[in-house]
C-alpha cells in the first residue's frame, strides 16, 4: 500500500536538487521558444495550491485581521519559511522577506525568472480559494505584484508583493 | 544499516534545506506538466524529466564535491548504500524493511546487475486521485518506458556516478527504473548496471535528441565533466583510506575488517596469497613477532623521519633509550598477565584463516608474555637502527646521573659543597631504591586499574553490541531525539 497525499504532509522533503530542476525548466522552455516563463512559474504555483488545499488548509476565511498569521503559517507549514510580512494599508500592498527561500538560493546568470514567482502564485491562489468556499461576507483575496529582489539574481533575500483587495474576488 | 551510513542520513536529512514532502510531490509533478506542454508527447516528457533530474543532481553534487570523496569507490559498494543515495536525492528516510536488494548474476561480467525495490513511493503517491494530475501515464506506448519517478532516477544515478568519478573508479551505473506505482505496478523498481567508462560513454553517445521524437530542443549535458582536484592533497588521501565503507567494516567487525585490509594489502602489493605469505615465517614465528615490533618503530620513523632526527643527538638517544629499558620493564611489571594473554589470542585470531594451520599452533605454543619480549626485542633493533647505542647504556638511569669521582681519591680538604657532591650519587641511590619500593608496591592498584579498564571494555563492547537492548541502540536513540530537536530548532 503506497502513501497517501495527507501521510504526505507528515513528513519533509529536501529541496536541493528539485531547486535546480525548476532552472533546468525554465532553460529548457527558453530552448524551445516559449516567452512566457513567468507565467508558466506561476501556473506551477497555482496548480499546487489547487491540489494542496485538498489535503490541508490554515484556516476557514482570511479576512483583514488574520491575514498576516494566515500567510506566516501557509509559508512556515509548506515551505518551511520564516518570513516577515509588512502590509501597507494606503497602497494595499502585502511585502514578504524570506531570507532563506527554498527555490532560490544561487545566482544564475541566464535566468530572468526566480523560482519564488512559483511560491507568489501558490500563496495567492490558496489564500482565494479558501476565501472561495467561504460563505464570509467581507472576504479578500490576494494578486500577485511581483519579486522585487531574489537570490536568483544575486541578492541576499527573497522579496515578494503581492496586492490586497478586499471586499472579494 | 550501519553506524556510519545512519549517522550521515540523519545529518544530511538534519541540514538540507527543507520543505513539506507534499509541496515537493507536487512540484514534482508540475515540472513534468509544464515539460509536457511543450513536448506534447508522453515518452519524450519523461527522458527530459529524468534528463533534467540528472543536470539537477550533478549540479548540487559539484557544489558540494568534497563531500562525496568520503563515500565508497566501489559501484557495489554504491548501490550498496542506495538508502544513503536515496536520503542525499529526496531526503527522505525510506522505513525499516521498505528497501529489498537483489543480485542478478551476470555470465563473464566483472560485476553483476542489481534490482532495487521500494514498496512505498512518495512521487506516486495519490498520484491520479486529483484533477491537477494531467499526466495520463495510460498514453504511454513504449513498454520500456520509464514511469513517474524518472526524474529521481535520473538524479540518483547521477548522483551514484558523481561518487564514481570523484573516486577515480573506472565504472559507471546505469539506473533505470522499471516499475511505477503511478503507471499501475506494484512498487517502486530500479534496474541497476554496472559498465566500464568505455562501454559507458558508448552507452550515453546515443543522444536525447535523437530518442525523442517530438523534434523539442534539449541541451544534454557532457556526461565526463572534469572534477577540480582539491588543494588538500592530504585530504584526499585522507578520504582514499576512510571512505564511509571502511570506516562502517572497521565499526562492525573490528578484527575481521583488519584482516580482510591485510589480505587485501598482501594480495596487492605482493601478489601473493595471505597463506603463502605467512608461510615464509612458519616456524620462525618469534621472528614474525619481532619484525612486527621492528617495522613499528621503523613506520613511525617514516613520517618525516622525525624519530631518527631526534635520535641522533646523543643525550636524546640516551633518554629515549632509558625511556625504553624503562617501559620494557614496566610492562610486564604492570600490565596483568590476563590482559597480557588476551592480547595474545587476539593475535592467535588474527593470524587463524589468514596463516597456515602449523604457524597458528606454533604460535599458542608462546605465552603473552613471550609475545611481548618478542615485540619489544624488535623494537630494540628498529633503536639500534635509529641511533640508540644500548651497549652503552647503564644498568638504569640513576647509575647515569650518579658521577664519581674520575681518579677516585678522596680529597684532603673536604668543604661542605664536596662533601655534599660525595654523598650526591649515595642520594640518589636512595631516591632510586625508595622509587623502585613505590613502584613495585603501585604494582598491584595499576594491575587492578588496568584490569578493571580492560575487562570494563571488554565487557561493555560486549554489551554494545547488541543494537536492540545494548548500548548502541540506546546511543542511536539519543542521537536521533538530538537530531529531531536540531530540526524542531530549524524550523
Amino acid at each position: 500500500m503506497n502513501y497517501s497525499r495527507t501521510e504526505l504532509l507528515l513528513s519533509e522533503a529536501t529541496m536541493n536538487q528539485m531547486r535546480n530542476a525548476i532552472y533546468h525548466l525554465q532553460r529548457f522552455i527558453k530552448k524551445n521558444g516559449v516567452t512566457e516563463i513567468r507565467e508558466r512559474m506561476r501556473r506551477i504555483g497555482r496548480n499546487i495550491a489547487h491540489t494542496y488545499i485538498k489535503y490541508w488548509k490554515p484556516i476557514d476565511i482570511v479576512n483583514e485581521s488574520n491575514v498576516k498569521d494566515v500567510i506566516a503559517t501557509i509559508y512556515k507549514n509548506i515551505l518551511n519559511s520564516h518570513i516577515s510580512i509588512d502590509i501597507d494599508n494606503i497602497d494595499k500592498k502585502i511585502t514578504i522577506r524570506d531570507t532563506d527561500c527554498p527555490l532560490c538560493k544561487y545566482q544564475f546568470d541566464d535566468i530572468d525568472v526566480a523560482g519564488c514567482e512559483i511560491i507568489i502564485a501558490m500563496i495567492t491562489e490558496f489564500i482565494n480559494l479558501i476565501n472561495k468556499k467561504s460563505k464570509d461576507s467581507t472576504p479578500l483575496s490576494l494578486e500577485p505584484i511581483n519579486v522585487e529582489e531574489s537570490r536568483t539574481f544575486g541578492s541576499r533575500v527573497c522579496i515578494q508583493h503581492f496586492r490586497l483587495i478586499k471586499g472579494g474576488n | 544499516m550501519g553506524a556510519v551510513q545512519w549517522l550521515l542520513k540523519k545529518i544530511t536529512k538534519a541540514f538540507g534545506r527543507n520543505t513539506n514532502s507534499l509541496f515537493y510531490t507536487l512540484l514534482y509533478r508540475e515540472i513534468l506538466k509544464e515539460i509536457h506542454e511543450i513536448t506534447e508527447i508522453e515518452e519524450d516528457s519523461i527522458i527530459i524529466l529524468r534528463e533534467i533530474g540528472k543536470k539537477a543532481a550533478n549540479e548540487s553534487c559539484e557544489r558540494h564535491s568534497g563531500i562525496f570523496k568520503w563515500m565508497p569507490g566501489n559501484p557495489k559498494k554504491v548501490l550498496e548504500y542506495f538508502e544513503l543515495l536515496w536520503v542525499v536525492v529526496f531526503g527522505k528516510e525510506l522505513e525499516e524493511g521498505e528497501l529489498t536488494y537483489e543480485e542478478i548474476t551476470k555470465e563473464g561480467s566483472k560485476f553483476n546487475d542489481y534490482i532495487i525495490t521500494i514498496k512505498t513511493c512518495p512521487i506516486c503517491a495519490g498520484y491520479g486521485l486529483d484533477e491537477e494530475d494531467t499526466f495520463n501515464f495510460n498514453n504511454l506506448r513504449e513498454k520500456d518506458s520509464e514511469g513517474l519517478a524518472c526524474g529521481l532516477t535520473g538524479m540518483l544515478e547521477s548522483v551514484a556516478n558523481f561518487i564514481l568519478k570523484v573516486k577515480k573508479n573506472d565504472y559507471r551505473i546505469n539506473i533505470v527504473e522499471q516499475r511505477c506505482i503511478a503507471k499501475g505496478e506494484e512498487g517502486l523498481q530500479f534496474v541497476c548496471k554496472i559498465y566500464d567508462v568505455a562501454d559507458w560513454k558508448e552507452l550515453t553517445t546515443i543522444r536525447i535528441q535523437d530518442r525523442i521524437k517530438s523534434g523539442v530542443v534539449f541541451e544534454q549535458s557532457t556526461e565526463e565533466e572534469v572534477i577540480q582536484e582539491t588543494k588538500l592533497d592530504i585530504v584526499d588521501k585522507l578520504q582514499e583510506l576512510l571512505s564511509l565503507d571502511k570506516i562502517e567494516d572497521l565499526l562492525d567487525q573490528p578484527l575481521e575488517g583488519i584482516k580482510k585490509k591485510v589480505a587485501e594489502l598482501i594480495e596487492d602489493k605482493l601478489h601473493m596469497e595471505p597463506e603463502h605469505f605467512f608461510d615464509y615465517f612458519r616456524n620462525y614465528e618469534d621472528d614474525m613477532i619481532r619484525i612486527i615490533g621492528f617495522l613499528t618503530v621503523h613506520l613511525f620513523n617514516e613520517y618525516g623521519g622525525f624519530v631518527e632526527k631526534f635520535l641522533a643527538n646523543e643525550t636524546f638517544a640516551k633518554i629515549a633509550g632509558y625511556i625504553f629499558k624503562q617501559l620494557k620493564e614496566f610492562s610486564l611489571l604492570f600490565i596483568p598477565i590476563d590482559v597480557i594473554n588476551d592480547y595474545h589470542q587476539l593475535l592467535i585470531n588474527f593470524l587463524d584463516g589468514l596463516a597456515p594451520e602449523e604457524m597458528v599452533e606454533n604460535v599458542k605454543q608462546f605465552s603473552g608474555k613471550d609475545d611481548i619480549n618478542f615485540l619489544f626485542e624488535g623494537a630494540q633493533m628498529a633503536f639500534e637502527n635509529l641511533g640508540i647505542d644500548f651497549s652503552e647504556l647503564k644498568e638504569n638511569v640513576w647509575e647515569e646521573i650518579r658521577r664519581e669521582r674520575e681518579n677516585g681519591l678522596i680529597s684532603s680538604e673536604q668543604s661542605m659543597i664536596t662533601q655534599t657532591e660525595e654523598n650526591f650519587p649515595k642520594v640518589i641511590r636512595i631516591i632510586q631504591e625508595i622509587l623502585m619500593l613505590f613502584s613495585e608496591i603501585l604494582t598491584l592498584p595499576i594491575r587492578v586499574l588496568v584490569s578493571e579498564s580492560h575487562y570494563g571494555i571488554k565487557t561493555a563492547i560486549n554489551s554494545v553490541v547488541s543494537e536492540e537492548e545494548g548500548l548502541f541502540g540506546r546511543i542511536k536513540d539519543r542521537i536521533d531525539k538530538i537530531f529531531d530537536y536540531i530540526q524542531e530548532i530549524r524550523r
